[in-house]
């Protein structure tokens, strides 16, 4: 595994991957999955949401709650689910929604949320690959990692909010428990991180752990032989039909695999100014 | 108070500070030993490092118990998730599972026994210690046991499994009451009164791994299910990887039907009748497989032939024509017909049912028809079928039984109410009580359980229990104050399930055992205690012992004592694994098709029923009595029940290991529904309310979701946030016809009375019928639970996250107009008959 | 300079023992011995002095009445069931979004900060080593170990051992308990809980001043 750590590690659990060494556990087989990065260059970290999997269980919801503890109000892993058609044939669908961790469009490869930011781009910083090459990057209060993921620095954050107005998706919003590190007069701005805390050590993030449909397969695009690679192929999700909001341009990377078309019949685009829509509950 | 400066402060040490300190302090001090302050200049820094540790346990939110690993952090419960060694749930974790961590910490939890001091349900209360709760306690046992009386002491739970169950009913014995109630009648009694009817004391599990084909009846397998996470991500995988199809029955169109091939919308209660239309099409058109009949009996004859059989299962079904059910249950003819094709031509299918079939009338009846339906297509106990499910078979040690033991018969209903009540009438007993011609107890504890909440008539039940006239003495173990404990007059602060010992057992999903354990993250937080840790302190005190000292004793003797477990490490491996299974294990199919060997001494073949049984066993002077009396009529022969004879072989078959006496055969025709006046055979018996109804009269369901169980969640802050208000399901026309919009405020009311909740109108459900879950609407349970806001401000409301509720609705609780009222059959809670009227407010 | 050892000794053993008394209303029920004492020669002329109004019922009513009525008033405001005003650190403070819970992170910080000075919790002690008494009580340790350090003319041990009380008074006590206080002041119907954490605010305010600005008190 690379060395490569979040900013803000310290305020995390990383849970599995280091209790293999704490006491007792040696036993234990740890939840751990093959978390292999592609050599000399960075991984590509994306998820690939089965929506013929998708039970509507909201386990992944509440998994994610209590690893990244997501104050009230808010949420970083919802289901949104509809009831479409008419009595009998009624219908009834879901759609996991999370942060895209979008690669940005094709000219500069900066994503929405990143170009708004004010505090981008910042210092660099070093990316270690799995055989010790290093890439430079820029970082900011938000910022791509070269594996693809969007990260939060909220020691940076100025709380100004920019990059939740340019989500087009709406995933992100303050966290009223923590304070911009940039102005402690305003609150930092929050999302889903994909769990880079476990991640990086080598252990997926926490709603995929807990998915009992498999619905959420997590893994390394940069990797031929990962299964995310594989589904990518096998189903062609690198087409327009199987993100969110292609026509925005944002390259996400968050893929579905979606025989049924939900993604057209079910996602309704956040309006703008409004948040609300990424809240999870049951009628 | 005056502005006060420093001086005036020294004021009131003068002289004084000393004896505050020396003479009352030092023996309350949360402290052990010494100060060890280094003298030097050096920064004084508190340690930082995390010590973390993943220890093996078991979940506990619902019935489903999965086998995880708690993530402790400096003593501190962190993180849980599923445990990956487990055969059972191969690693994963329900959202009430990952939400565990609320049960330990929520702000509003009970730390302490309390006592009552102002009257009953005044919220009156004063810290008392253990030790002066347990003398309380003992004074009133102690006198009733003395007296040779113990059965006025009463205990009832809601959730007590493996071995809570097991030391409780250890303490119960050694005490002498069997005064205990459980809560299987509102939860599924009819079902395995069916089963039992039939197969004997058999819990059903669908092997899905293995089928071809998934029919569905009236539950919810995707959302909650009382072996969720074991079979639900079986049945999705199935149906993706494999493209089983899937069909489900169902008023509403819950996440399974969702996903189902099919969603089939089917009137309130007429599961039963649908089934045996699908056997009319399966005899019919000759799409049954021979293979079972030899097992089953249809008839009053219990030699009749594979061809009897067959006519007669031909002939009880002949009326149950696809169009006769489709006129009553709603669905059409040929939807039937072609469900039942796929089901009979399929390699193998599973037939599932639950709440949605049997808690009504005739529930345990309606149980009988999926057996049935199952039986003809050969899909019982068969690789891909409705299977026998396997527990763990722990074994565990056993206390010296009291000289005295009796029990007052308050468990089983009203006279006449249920034939056959083998799993109790658990919400029948506090009305029985308040009758009081069974006798009332003196000291009534329940435990995880919230009488007053969850069954149904809450009003009546917390009448019941507010009134000190009927019973005069009690307690309530519980870790959060809630609609029952609100009136004890003792409340002792119960472990969450993260804090405590026990070994588990529930059934694993692909047929083979798994064993496994559950043991605390966390210290038991301020006083709370395990009932497992209180009855052995409860016996010494009353001047008796246990066979263990503490639960924790009591796991790891089990642990010893239990073949396969023992050997392959007992207690220290299992608390190092968690889970345990034979790993030479063979899937669990077909035993009815065992051999057996008859030669023993004292067996004999009973003429009238072929029954191979041994008449020494049984306690009968002479093997000629036995003959004349018969196998039947011997009181205690169906113990003594070796084998049944079919074309000259002995099998196993399906023994009668329950309160029903009948021979080695699925009595598809019972002599014991028979006797008592109930259907002989599987019949479509209409439920009696739904005939009289007037037009605008709807049917009320209720039904769970997955984030929630019925009464032990809602205190679980990430839950409720996600499910914290139920809003009434009603069909776009039913709503329209009465000028309800979706959003309306309306109201649901009988003769019990009225609530109000929204309208959700949605073309998801049938018509002429409201849905509503049964979580919400609480008086108590915390905060969260119920919103209440403090009256004082601090306590939950100081709590950071509070001011986050961003949810203004607290929902509604549908029992509060559903009667107590049983079926005949079985005495299970008819949840899903209740008549109401709906209007817009 | 010159220091008179006796004085800071005696100061810093008066302090200790403010945070004794203060440690004992809030750990439990008031014993009938505690009230004695309360209103005993020995504080209720002290009490007076600084105006502190404990009701004329206080000190009129025979001594199980008082101990009784106060049972229930500490069951009511600080135990439950129900509504009540937690007395544990970790449910008025939030860290990294980990809020409102018993035993959270800020328990542990706790613990871990009194574990550090040599101290551990009593096998037979039942709170949560976050409770308001806890607190007051460590307080009372380190005052307490102070006052000998001045005895022993150990000047370096004794601004050590204030440094360690400021840090504790500013990190953890002065987060939440004046908050927790003003609830107690809303809520105490008896005057005993609500002028007792007008004491403890005020004391605890002086303390911070007084730590903050000196080296020796």
């Amino acid at each position: 595994m690379s060395d490569n750590k979040t900013p803000d590690i310290n305020r995390r659990k990383f849970l599995s991957g280091v209790s293999a060494a704490a006491a007792g556990t040696a036993a234990l087989a740890t939840p751990r999955v093959s978390l292999e990065a592609a050599q000399s260059k960075a991984p590509r970290w994306v998820m690939v949401m089965d929506l013929r999997r998708c039970i509507g269980c909201r386990a992944c919801t509440v998994a994610c709650k209590s690893e990244n503890n997501v104050s009230l109000g808010r949420f970083r892993a919802v289901i949104q689910e509809k009831t479409m058609g008419s009595f009998p044939n009624t219908k009834k669908a879901f759609l996991p929604l999370m942060c895209n961790h979008c690669e940005g469009n094709e000219k500069d490869g900066v994503p929405p949320c990143v170009k708004a930011c004010p505090e981008f781009p910042g210092k660099r910083a070093k990316f270690k690959t799995a055989d010790g090459k290093t890439i430079r990057y820029r970082t900011g209060a938000t910022y791509k990692r070269p594996d693809g993921m969007i990260l939060i620095d909220k020691e940076k954050c100025i709380g100004c909010g920019k990059c939740i107005d340019a989500c087009p998706y709406g995933v992100r919003s303050f966290d009223p428990f923590v304070k911009a590190g940039g102005d402690p007069s305003k609150q930092a701005a929050d999302k889903c991180d994909l769990c880079a805390h476990r991640v990086d050590n080598g252990v997926e993030p926490s709603c995929v752990n807990t998915c009992q449909g498999r619905a959420r397969i997590f893994g390394d695009l940069n990797d031929p032989n990962s299964e995310v690679s594989k589904l990518v192929k096998a189903h062609n999700l690198a087409k327009a039909d199987n993100v969110l909001l292609a026509d925005e341009g944002t390259n996400p990377h968050v893929f579905y695999i979606d025989p049924d078309n939900i993604l057209k019949s079910l996602y309704t685009k956040r309006k703008k100014g409004k948040l609300d829509h990424f809240v999870d509950q049951i009628p | 108070m005056k502005k006060l400066n420093r001086r005036d402060f020294m004021k009131l040490t003068a002289g004084s500070g000393c004896a505050l300190a020396a003479g009352l302090g030092s023996s309350q001090s949360a402290f052990a030993g010494s100060l060890k302050l280094q003298a030097g200049g050096k920064d004084f820094s508190p340690a930082t490092g995390k010590e973390r540790q993943a220890i093996p346990t078991a979940c506990w939110q619902c019935v489903t118990r999965d086998s995880m690993i708690g993530y402790v952090e400096d003593g501190r419960l962190v993180k849980l998730e599923g445990h990956p060694d487990s055969i059972r749930t191969l690693g994963k974790l329900c959202a009430k599972g990952q939400a565990g961590i609320n049960q330990v910490y929520f702000p509003d939890r009970i730390l302490h026994p309390m006592k009552r001091v102002g009257k009953r349900g005044e919220h009156k209360w004063k810290r008392v210690s253990w030790d002066e709760a347990l003398d309380l306690i003992v004074s009133k046992l102690k006198p009733l046991r003395d007296a040779g009386t113990p059965e006025l002491f009463m205990y009832q739970y809601g959730r007590h499994k493996a071995s809570q169950a097991a030391t409780m009913y250890d303490f119960m014995q050694a005490y002498g009451t069997g005064t205990i109630g459980n809560h299987t009648s509102v939860c599924e009694a009819a079902k395995w009164v069916g089963q039992e009817s039939l197969w004997g004391g058999m819990y059903d599990n669908w092997d899905y791994d293995n089928t071809d084909y998934v029919v569905i009846f009236g539950s919810n397998q995707f959302e909650t299910h009382t072996n969720h996470i074991p079979t639900s991500q079986r049945l999705i995988r199935a149906k993706v990887d494999r493209g089983v199809p899937l069909y489900v029955f169902d008023v509403r169109l819950t996440n399974t039907a969702a996903k189902a091939d099919q969603w089939v919308p089917i009137k309130v209660g007429h599961d039963g009748l649908v089934m045996l239309a699908m056997c009319n099409v399966i005899m019919n058109e000759k799409l049954y497989r021979k293979d079972h009949f030899k097992f089953m009996r249809v008839t009053a004859d219990y030699k009749a032939s594979v061809a009897d059989k067959i006519t007669a299962v031909t002939n009880n079904v002949a009326k149950y024509t696809p169009e006769f059910a489709e006129k009553h249950s709603g669905v059409p003819a040929d939807t039937i017909r072609n469900i039942a094709r796929g089901f009979a031509k399929a390699k193998s299918a599973c037939l599932v049912t639950y709440r949605g079939t049997v808690m009504h009338y005739h529930g345990a009846d309606q149980e009988r028809a999926a057996m049935l339906l199952s039986a003809i297509t050969n899909n019982l106990d068969r690789p891909g079928g409705r299977v026998m499910g396997v527990g763990a078979g722990w074994k565990s040690p056993s206390s010296p039984r009291a000289k005295v033991h009796k029990t007052l018969h308050v468990k089983d209903g009203f006279p006449g109410e249920a034939a056959y009540p083998t799993h109790h009438v658990s919400h029948q007993v506090l009305p029985l009580i308040k009758d009081g011609h069974a006798g009332r107890p003196k000291v009534y504890w329940w435990s995880c359980y919230n009488p007053g909440f969850i069954n149904g008539d809450n009003k009546e039940l917390q009448a019941i229990m507010q009134d000190e006239s009927i019973i005069p003495f009690l307690i309530s173990t519980t870790i959060v104050y809630d609609e029952s404990s609100q009136y004890a007059d003792l409340i002792l602060p119960d472990v969450t399930y993260l804090e405590r010992w026990d070994w588990e057992d529930m059934v694993s999903a692909n047929q083979i055992a798994e064993f496994y354990i559950r043991q605390p993250l966390v210290k038991p937080l301020g006083e709370s205690r395990c009932q497992g840790d209180v009855w052995p302190e409860l016996a010494k005190r009353m001047g008796f012992e246990l066979a263990y000292s503490s639960k924790e004793d009591f796991v790891r003797q089990s642990c010893e004592m239990t073949p396969g477990v023992r050997e392959a490490g007992g207690f220290e491996y299992m608390k190092k694994h968690g889970v345990w299974h034979d790993p030479d294990a063979k899937p669990n199919y077909g035993f009815y098709e065992t051999k057996v060997d008859i030669s023993g001494d004292g067996v004999i073949l009973d003429d009238k029923t072929g029954v191979y049984w041994n008449w020494k066993k049984a306690g009968v002077d002479s093997q000629a009595q036995a003959k004349s009396q018969g196998y039947l009529n011997t009181k205690g022969a169906k113990k003594a029940y070796i084998a049944q004879n079919i074309d000259g072989t002995a099998y196993l078959a399906y023994p009668p290991n329950t309160k029903f006496v009948k021979a080695g055969y699925l009595d598809f025709y019972s002599d014991n529904f028979a006797n008592k006046g109930l259907p002989a055979f599987p019949t479509y018996t209409p439920i009696p309310e739904h005939q009289k109804m007037a037009d605008d009269e709807l049917n009320l369901t209720t039904y769970k979701v997955a984030v929630h169980t019925h009464s032990r969640t809602a205190h679980c802050k990430w839950l409720t946030e996600i499910k914290h208000d139920n809003p009434g399901w009603i069909n776009t026309k039913t709503a329209a016809a009465r000028g309800i919009k979706n959003g309306d405020k309306i109201k649901v009311y009988n003769d019990m009375g009225e609530i109000t909740t929204t309208a959700y109108v949605t073309e998801g459900i049938i018509p002429g019928v409201i849905a509503i879950s049964h979580h919400l609407g609480r008086k108590h349970s915390g905060v969260y639970g119920s919103g209440q806001t403090s009256p004082t401000s601090g306590g939950a409301a100081a709590d950071p996250d509070v001011k986050n509720i961003w949810w203004k609705k607290h929902g509604t609780h549908p029992n509060t107009i559903i009667p107590n009222a049983s079926d005949p059959i079985s005495g299970t809670q008819r949840w899903m008959d209740t008549v109401v009227r709906v209007a817009k407010v | 300079m010159g220091t008179d050892w006796n004085i800071v000794a005696v100061n810093a053993k008066s302090r200790s023992d403010i945070y004794a008394m203060l440690a004992l209303v809030f750990r439990q029920e008031p014993s009938e011995a505690l009230i004695e004492e309360l209103r005993g020669p020995r504080l209720s002329g002290a009490f007076s002095e600084i105006g502190l109004e404990l009701g004329d019922s206080f000190y009129n009513e025979s001594v199980s009445t008082i101990a009784d009525q106060l049972a229930l008033e500490f069951s009511r405001l600080f135990i439950g069931p129900g509504p009540h005003i937690s007395a544990h650190e970790s449910i008025f403070t939030e860290v990294d979004g980990d809020t409102g819970g018993l035993w959270g992170a800020k328990t542990v910080a706790v613990k871990k900060f009194i574990e550090t000075t040599g101290l551990d919790y009593a096998s037979g002690f039942t709170g949560l080593p976050d409770h308001i008494s806890v607190e007051l009580e460590f307080m009372q340790k380190l005052t307490l170990w102070e006052a000998d350090k001045w005895r022993q003319r150990d000047r370096m041990g004794a601004e050590y051992c204030l440094s360690i009380q400021r840090m504790f008074l500013q990190q953890h006590i002065q987060g939440w308990v004046p908050k927790f206080c003003n609830a107690v002041i809303a809520e105490a119907e008896f005057p005993f809980y609500r002028e007792l954490a007008e004491l403890t605010k005020f004391f605890l305010g002086l303390e911070e001043q007084s730590l903050a600005t000196e080296t020796a008190a």
